[in-house]
């Protein structure tokens, strides 16, 4: 059998996290394999350009347009690829729907698989260790975390996200928006229900 | 054993913490580790599946200790460090070429971050298994053919029976491609497990968890 272990760099490294990457960067900076306004450009990125606003829009766009619904469920990335929606950790991404009868929760147990162009990056809970560990066996006493109670008539679907596969849970539409139009449905999704831990609801002020 | 980043149905009495839920970054060294990760993840040095690896190789304490961005941080010093780029807390006069080394340019991040990195590819091989059919899980979760390997075969399915419930084409495979033994494509399936077949107290019958997995992880069920 093969050995590829790999060593652990890290530990020759200052143990506060603060001075170990000013330590890397400097480094890096020094060498030339780093450019700040690419790393501006990043970071512009995912805190200003990409977030659960552009998950939001598919989910009302699916509760307003049959058809639409059914093209984003059968051909996903097409879908998304036409909107501009696709992108680095959101390649391949399949969209799970909220029934009456199934509620869908997503998790990554073993990292943090989490669909960056449609939710922005994770909230720290996704990460955390309990979440990680509970979402599989026990979601209903996680989703009461959230103070999401379900009936006993719905079945709880945990998809754990192990590789390259993303998932976004299409929720149920509110009964109390009926007739409303796309535009005002937007604010009605909120980035928990689309991951199963929360469900829409009317935006705050309403 | 399963290795520490393998949580998938561990005991844990934590409450999840929903405070602050909508905080991204909670300080600015979070967001250099985030930024200087993506951009040297264009490098070529690496790949993805290696990073993974990278990040879960970690002494198992400070995995379990570790907050989030300093797990990345310490994955990505270990990525310099098997590159030749820094040696013994510092950077290396050494081995490294430059000249492999892609640096990231502000111009193209938008387009690279839009492209993103595919795993999907031509399949060779006629899949295996077919929809609505039931496959067991092998029992050895470990990679097979690299030592203490990287795989995305999680502990608490091995040996489990399920059902095929979704194809999704062929997939770069990670334990192969982890360790540069080449992208490997094989199939990936979504597999449907009972939650009363995997845990000894499930909390509802009609539950079920569906994982991601490769065809190298299955069997026929007899």
């Amino acid at each position: 059998m093969k050995k590829d272990n790999i060593k652990l760099f890290y530990k020759e490294f200052p143990s506060n996290p603060e001075a170990r990457i000013k330590a890397l960067k400097s480094f890096l900076e020094k060498k030339g394999l780093i450019d700040q306004k690419a790393l501006d450009e990043i970071l512009d990125t995912y805190q200003n350009n990409v977030g659960p606003l552009n998950g939001a829009k598919i989910v009302a766009k699916a509760w307003t347009n049959k058809k639409f619904k059914a093209d984003l469920i059968n051909n996903t990335d097409k879908v998304l690829k036409d909107m501009d929606l696709n992108g680095r950790q959101g390649e391949h991404v399949v969209v799970v729907e909220n029934t009456e009868t199934v509620h869908n929760l997503i998790v990554c147990t073993l990292c943090s698989c989490y669909p960056w162009p449609l939710l922005g990056l994770p909230p720290s809970w996704y990460k955390s260790d309990a979440y990680r560990s509970r979402a599989v066996r026990e979601p209903r006493a996680v989703l009461s975390d959230f103070n999401v109670k379900l009936p006993i008539s719905k079945k709880v679907k945990v998809w754990d996200s192990t590789s390259e596969i993303r998932y976004l849970v299409l929720p149920q539409q509110p009964p109390g928006s009926k007739g409303l139009s796309e535009n005002e449905l937007v604010s009605w999704v909120t980035r928990d229900s689309m991951i199963g831990t929360g469900f829409p609801k009317p935006p705050a002020g309403e | 054993m399963s290795k520490a980043h393998d949580m998938g149905g561990r005991l844990d009495p934590r409450r999840i913490d929903i405070t602050s839920s909508n905080v991204i970054f909670k300080a600015d060294w979070e967001k250099e580790v985030f930024a200087i990760t993506l951009a040297l993840g264009f490098s070529s040095l690496w790949n993805l599946d290696r990073s993974r690896y990278a990040r879960e190789s970690l002494e198992p304490q400070d995995y379990l200790q570790f907050s989030y961005f300093e797990k990345w941080l310490a994955g990505l010093i270990n990525l310099l460090g098997e590159n030749g780029i820094i040696k013994d807390g510092k950077e290396s006069g050494g081995n490294f070429k430059k000249s492999s080394f892609r640096v990231l340019e502000a111009k193209n991040v938008k387009k690279l971050l839009h492209m993103g990195v595919p795993t999907k590819r031509d399949s060779t091989t006629e899949k295996k298994f077919n929809l609505g059919e039931t496959v067991y899980v092998r029992t050895n979760n470990s990679n097979i053919k690299v030592e203490k390997g990287h795989t995305r075969l999680p502990d608490y399915v091995k040996g489990r029976t399920g059902k095929v419930i979704a194809y999704h084409g062929s997939h770069v495979f990670p334990d192969a491609n982890a360790h540069f033994l080449g992208e490997s494509p094989e199939a990936l399936y979504s597999v449907e497990f009972k939650s009363q077949d995997l845990w000894d107290k499930c909390e509802h019958v009609e539950d079920t968890v569906v994982v991601d997995l490769w065809e190298s992880y299955l069997e026929k069920f007899k």
